[in-house]
């Protein structure tokens, strides 16, 4: 009998939890429902929480403004958050619930291109139109999904800018070593360097792709008997760390030392302190871009300042991507003039509007392709490379976004 | 006697809810909730085949998962087989597999045994991540089909045969008495005239098969697939702690051990996802107490006060 | 041929930090035959400790390690007779529940550092961490950074306390009488508890101040542990579980065949080949690469 008992009051439980969030469900239509599905757990927290901070600093500073204008009436916007566990198959239920369970407008996207991919489908299932402020794998806009949409650009796109900068260096650097971590996003970076290289007749000495997580003490060692002028390598945020104090243990300075955009997260800084002087990164935003727009935040600088105040951090590309990835979807609702609760009918012409989106926003122009390899992701950018002079972060290319020459060669690591 | 009544009624029970809940609620967020739950208790169970009743702690069981999902996505997306011919596919590789790496690695035991299935499973996921054919790091997408009675049925008939043939041959059958006999004592059993080596190997494909089917079943459910997600230690682990929760050796426990552990991760998810790594503390926690106080696990200890108030009044 | 020298001399200094993760984790797999997940927990709380006692008073991170040391294995102390009651159980498996109560361990640890530590990595500088020593003659090139020769001074140091412990002092006669036949050692009048909670304190200060080290040449986050736990594994099951004077031996094989497949081979399959090497020596030797495990 306890049995019974024990199981009838489990299932009771169950079925009264989900039957109270369905009360809650219920509600004004004077608010968008935003679905946010992002990493808030695992492996990827880290990330996943960079694109929550720019999610919310778009919502919030939408309802301080008293909300979406639509027609002379303004809709504030409730952001719904559904943790993706750094999992695709729990990106996906994320998905379900939020469009199922709670009825939203329209979703936010996941952080990592694993989890994209796996919410893809099921948005496409319901018609509900998404826009990740960060995945950028080349693989998801090769499936062409219809509601899926990116404002940051793919790494094959972005990578070669870096390069180019590099090559306008005095002396001209002949040699490259390129290492990439063995996982999907470090492994385009590392291959999209290699693409540029070739193509920028810079010889390419080694190119190595190594397991996540390892110390590369050795693989470095090799490196070093190479005397490579560039060393580029992609990785995340804690394989970026291990590699700069790997660099500077082993006492190997290169003439160039390339990575991608997780330096410049104010934690990287901190973490290697003066030893990040002088790297140059690939990105597509910084705080200090020069843009201007109409909507919201009137540059770059203005966001920075804004983000600084909300979470004591200027904010980064993912971050930026994120809070443009709101104003892509402010800007289509407004032109549709789409109120909450769309029908399927409303949404696919949102979807339609969004592939018409033409905008500068504090984040640069955004506008997504159409056709091509590119299908639905942002092309609208303008990559840069950046550089850390002193506790700055500088944009050091191309040359009409350039805010302070580049500093080559890198200064020798035992002279810091 | 009333009390195996009920337990039939509780059973006769779930499984109609079970079998109806599809006509009952449209709800497509609850329907992929239980067939991930349903999913769940069979990779329990199969685990449990060969930790629980043979006594072999095995760490790469998310493996067999991996490679059957791997199977089906590999089959399907580049020899474009249909679904049908895929995952039975899946299945054998799986089988294949335990075949394979069970001969030499069930000499090994105890703690040897965990920690060497576990650098096999590592090294596959390594080998997923170096090869072409299964998209490297960037993993598979499988062309969707996203219907969700297709897949909820799918599951629920998976794992609902897997129980029944489990229960039969562990529960009835003398084969679940000889793994115990190799579990408590495999010299003995030896001496009983009994092939270890043999049984164990049984044992070992038993466990691998369903395994290899589900995932073949998630791979083409989820539509995508990558060594860390499928591959990585989150079948396994998962697997060990609704195992040991709901009581090693049985069916019953693993089965509800899986379900009370996914609906606590669920509910947490879906409804607090705010205190997320509250949830890694809750969790943690409650595993180390339920092994201190509950060491046969959830379903051995209620058996053993069920046993104990009908033993006494037959005492004289 | 003229990378050699600096491949092996890398491979050595990687065979030190993994014998500074594995030794005292071996010790108590010896005495108390429990298989603890969360190893790679106890360093990465003694790697923040030292990160905030550094940034906190602005001294070198070795200066603490004494202070960490004595803080953890107190922590370890107290820990230990919970342990010590689910191994002791008649009931199920208690080799199993072992694993999985220290494995819930680490999944709440990770969860508590998650929320008071956050997401991000950082690194804990030192006065080693910048130079290294250049050998450069003769055609041979050599560096040895000073923070991974230190780091190597202290697993050797390490391991040549504990062997002193184990075989010179009546504690250590203790130790291993308990190691042999916990039954027997108990009528000779060794207290089993109390052994084991000293032991399990060693590891677990021993652990936390390695946790400082590897901040020192690698870096730290919330959830480094799990790295470190699968490398600890690795060295204690090829040293044979519980044989100490194994674990440097098995340490060095570890780092040298890192250090020589990521120089001489295609390095995204250094883990597959780590992992796979790993298995083959367990099938031909089962009880690790001396046969001496337990």
């Amino acid at each position: 009998m306890n049995l019974r008992r024990a199981v009838l009051s489990a299932v009771m439980c169950i079925t009264t939890l989900f039957s109270a969030t369905q009360l809650f469900a219920a509600d004004a239509k004077s608010t968008f429902k935003v679905g946010v599905i992002t990493e808030l757990s695992g492996d990827l927290a880290t990330g996943g929480n960079i694109t929550k901070r720019g999610y919310d600093l778009w919502a919030q500073e939408v309802n301080a403004k008293g909300g979406i204008d639509i027609k002379g009436k303004k809709y504030k916007v409730e952001l719904l958050y559904a943790d993706a566990q750094s999992n695709p198959a729990a990106g996906a239920a994320a998905a379900e619930r939020l469009i199922t369970q709670e009825h939203v407008d329209f979703i936010l996207g996941p952080y990592s291109s694993g989890v994209t991919l796996a919410v893809a489908p099921v948005v496409d299932k319901y018609k509900i139109p998404m826009i990740t402020g960060s995945a950028e794998s080349p693989l998801i806009w090769k499936n062409k999904f219809k509601y899926t949409f990116g404002t940051i650009p793919p790494i094959n796109f972005t990578g070669a800018q870096s390069i180019k900068t590099l090559m306008e260096m005095k002396p001209t650097p002949k040699t490259i070593a390129i290492i990439g971590s063995n996982d999907a996003f470090s492994k385009a970076t590392a291959e999209a360097y290699k693409t540029a290289a070739e193509a920028a007749k810079l010889k390419v000495l080694k190119f190595s792709i190594v397991p996540s997580g390892q110390d590369m003490t050795p693989l470095l060692s090799a490196v070093k008997s190479m005397k490579p002028d560039i060393i580029a390598f992609g990785g995340h945020d804690e394989e970026h760390v291990k590699f700069v104090k790997a660099l500077r243990q082993i006492g190997y300075t290169p003439k160039g030392l390339l990575m991608h955009c997780g330096i410049t997260d104010k934690a990287f800084t901190d973490a290697v302190g003066k030893d990040g002087n002088q790297i140059f990164g690939t990105t597509c935003w910084t705080g200090t871009a020069k843009t201007t727009s109409k909507i919201l935040w009137p540059n770059a600088a203005a966001y920075a300042a804004a983000s600084q105040k909300a979470f004591n951090n200027p904010g980064d590309y993912t971050q930026g991507g994120c809070s443009a990835a709101g104003i892509a979807f402010q800007v289509a609702l407004q032109k549709v003039g789409a109120t909450p609760g769309m029908s399927e009918d409303m949404r696919t012409k949102l979807v339609a509007a969004i592939e018409q989106v033409d905008v500068q926003t504090f984040y640069g122009r955004v506008k997504f392709a159409t056709s091509g390899e590119f299908f639905h992701a942002n092309v609208g950018l303008v990559p840069l490379t950046i550089q850390i002079q002193g506790d700055k972060i500088v944009t050091v290319g191309p040359k009409a976004s350039q805010e302070a020459a580049p500093q080559y060669p890198m200064k020798e690591w035992k002279s810091r | 006697m009333k009390n195996f009544t009920a337990r039939q009624g509780v059973l006769a029970f779930v499984v109609l809810a079970l079998v109806f809940l599809p006509l009952l609620s449209s709800d497509t967020f609850v329907l992929r909730v239980v067939t991930e739950a349903v999913m769940w208790v069979g990779l329990a169970i199969a685990f449990d085949v060969i930790a629980g009743y043979t006594g072999y702690l095995n760490f790469g069981h998310g493996a067999f998962f991996g490679l059957g999902a791997y199977t089906v996505g590999i089959l399907m997306m580049k020899a474009e087989l249909p679904f049908a011919v895929a995952l039975p596919a899946g299945g054998a590789v799986a089988a294949l597999a335990a075949l394979i790496a069970g001969f030499p690695t069930l000499r090994l035991k105890g703690a040897y045994f965990a920690i060497a299935t576990w650098a096999l499973s590592r090294a596959i996921q390594q080998l997923a991540l170096n090869m072409d054919i299964t998209g490297g790091p960037d993993g598979m997408r499988l062309d969707a089909f996203l219907n969700p009675q297709f897949f909820y049925y799918l599951m629920l008939g998976a794992v609902g045969g897997t129980f029944l043939v489990l229960w039969y041959l562990l529960e009835r059958a003398p084969f679940g008495l000889k793994l115990k006999a190799i579990r408590e004592d495999e010299e003995g059993a030896k001496a009983l005239g009994l092939n270890p080596t043999m049984l164990k190997m049984q044992s070992f494909i038993l466990s691998a098969i369903p395994t290899g089917i589900l995932g073949g079943i998630y791979a083409y459910w989820i539509t995508f697939i990558d060594p860390s997600s499928t591959l990585g230690d989150l079948v396994s682990d998962q697997a060990v702690v609704m195992v040991v929760f709901g009581g090693m050796g049985t069916l019953f426990g693993p089965a509800i051990g899986a379900l009370l552990i996914f609906a606590f991760k669920t509910v947490f998810w879906a409804y607090l996802s705010k205190f997320q790594l509250l949830y890694l503390i809750i969790l943690g926690a409650l595993i180390a107490v339920s092994v201190v106080f509950m060491p046969n696990g959830l379903w051995g200890t209620m058996l053993k006060r069920r046993n104990t108030v009908r033993r006494e009044p037959e005492a004289p | 041929m003229e990378l050699l020298p600096q491949a092996l001399v890398d491979g050595i200094l990687l065979g030190g930090i993994y014998i500074t993760i594995a030794i005292a984790f071996s010790l108590t797999y010896g005495v108390m035959h429990v298989i603890d997940f969360a190893v790679g927990e106890w360093i990465m709380f003694g790697a923040f400790t030292g990160f905030y006692l550094n940034k906190w008073t602005g001294l070198d991170p070795f200066i603490f390690l004494p202070v960490i040391f004595v803080m953890y294995f107190v922590i370890g102390y107290l820990v230990q007779p919970i342990i010590h009651r689910v191994l002791s159980g008649t009931k199920g498996n208690p080799f199993l529940m072992g694993l999985v109560f220290t494995f819930g361990l680490a999944i709440m640890f990770r969860g508590l550092a998650l929320t008071v530590f956050g997401y991000y990595s950082n690194s804990i500088p030192s006065m080693f961490s910048e130079g290294s020593f250049n050998f450069d003659n003769y055609g041979i090139s050599i560096t040895i950074p000073y923070v991974r020769l230190v780091g190597l001074v202290y697993a050797l140091s390490i391991t040549a306390i504990l062997h002193y412990m184990l075989k010179k002092t009546n504690f250590g006669l203790g130790v291993r009488a308990l190691a042999q036949h916990k039954d027997a050692a108990g009528l000779m009048g060794v207290n089993s508890k109390r052994t084991g909670s000293y032991v399990y304190g060693i590891y677990v200060g021993i652990s936390a101040m390695t946790g400082v080290l590897l901040g020192c040449i690698l870096s730290i986050g919330a959830q480094m542990g799990n790295e470190y736990t699968i490398f600890a594994f690795f060295v204690v099951v090829l040293a044979g579980m519980g044989y100490l004077a194994g674990v440097p031996w098995a340490a060095l094989l570890l780092g040298m065949v890192q250090s020589i497949f990521m120089i001489y081979f295609n390095p995204s399959h250094t883990l597959l080949a780590v992992f796979v090497i790993l298995y083959i020596i367990l099938l031909v030797s089962p009880r690790g690469l001396f046969g001496k495990g337990v």
